[in-house]
């Protein structure tokens, strides 16, 4: 990499949740990453999180930090498609949280944690 | 009563996650506040689109141009990509919801009105004499999605894309155009 302006850092974020916390993401410079809205057929929502967990390797393989804001709609199925790519469990905050507890545990997993 | 309809907008991976981009391609840390903050100004519920290449040639790529890109395996993938973004626009479109898809006017993918071409580019990214130019037309995957709409018998909905990367970019334009296809 050349580099940009990029953080290297993102969190998935439980889909509810993502408007009420983007915010706090952007100012603690973490990227979005959208998990599927609830209500979708089975086979739609497992191929969602399999494309999402993809996106993931590639992140992890190449040291980005990857934390979850999750409010457990697809904790199982999620768990399921991270194993299948060899991805091992994320840093995971369960949501709904206050935004304080966001940006704390956020600060916590930053790539270069804040001082 | 009828209900409200509903505002959406389906936009691209990257303008939620800058480290989707390609390299030296993030313009932002994290996201491209500009235009997410319209959306959400417009009251737009925000649905984050799959990032193909970043799946396809990883987090490493450079870029490239559509003619790079057009390939029947890339385009399998796309529409792989396309049919759950069509899953989940479907029952929008029939229910007559404000639908809008928003892209990136500089990527041979998401371009949702321009995308990057060029005939014979395909060299390393430090080439001298990158000969590539935007030309009106959609990218890979917003063809796909087109396509995969077709076959549910439904259009592309109305559609914008950022230029950010446009040696003009003006923001209040952008924010113009933008706003031009929101309710």
């Amino acid at each position: 990499m050349r580099g940009d302006a990029r953080s290297f850092q993102m969190a998935l974020v439980a889909e509810p949740e993502l408007d009420r916390l983007l915010d706090v993401l952007d100012e603690e410079r973490f990227g979005a990453v959208q998990l599927p809205p609830g209500g979708l057929d089975r086979e739609t929502a497992e191929l969602w999180l399999e494309q999402i967990a993809e996106h993931v390797a590639e992140f992890r393989r190449n040291d980005y930090a990857v934390v979850l804001l999750d409010d457990g709609e697809y904790a199982d199925a999620l768990g399921r498609a991270f194993s299948g790519l060899g991805v091992g469990p994320l840093p995971r905050l369960a949501v709904p949280a206050e935004p304080d507890e966001v940006r704390e545990f956020l600060r916590q997993h930053a790539r270069v944690p804040a001082a | 009563m009828p209900s409200e309809r509903q505002k959406i907008a389906f936009l691209a991976h990257c303008l939620l996650n800058q480290n989707s981009k390609t390299d030296e391609g993030a313009y932002a840390p994290a996201m491209f506040r500009p235009v997410v903050d319209v959306l959400r100004e417009h009251g737009y519920t925000l649905r984050q689109m799959p990032c193909p290449e970043l799946a396809f040639a990883g987090v490493r790529r450079f870029w490239g141009v559509k003619d790079q890109y057009d390939t029947p395996l890339y385009r399998r993938h796309c529409r792989r990509l396309a049919k759950l973004v069509a899953a989940l626009m479907e029952p929008h479109l029939r229910a007559g919801d404000d639908v809008v898809l928003v892209g990136v006017d500089t990527s041979p993918t998401m371009g949702a009105e321009f995308a990057p071409r060029s005939r014979d580019w395909g060299g390393r990214p430090d080439r001298l004499e990158d000969d590539s130019t935007l030309e009106p037309g959609r990218g890979i995957f917003v063809e796909e999605l087109e396509a995969e709409l077709g076959e549910r018998g439904l259009e592309l909905p109305p559609r914008v894309g950022t230029r950010h990367w446009w040696p003009d970019y003006d923001e209040a334009e952008e924010r113009r155009r933008l706003e031009a296809v929101l309710k």
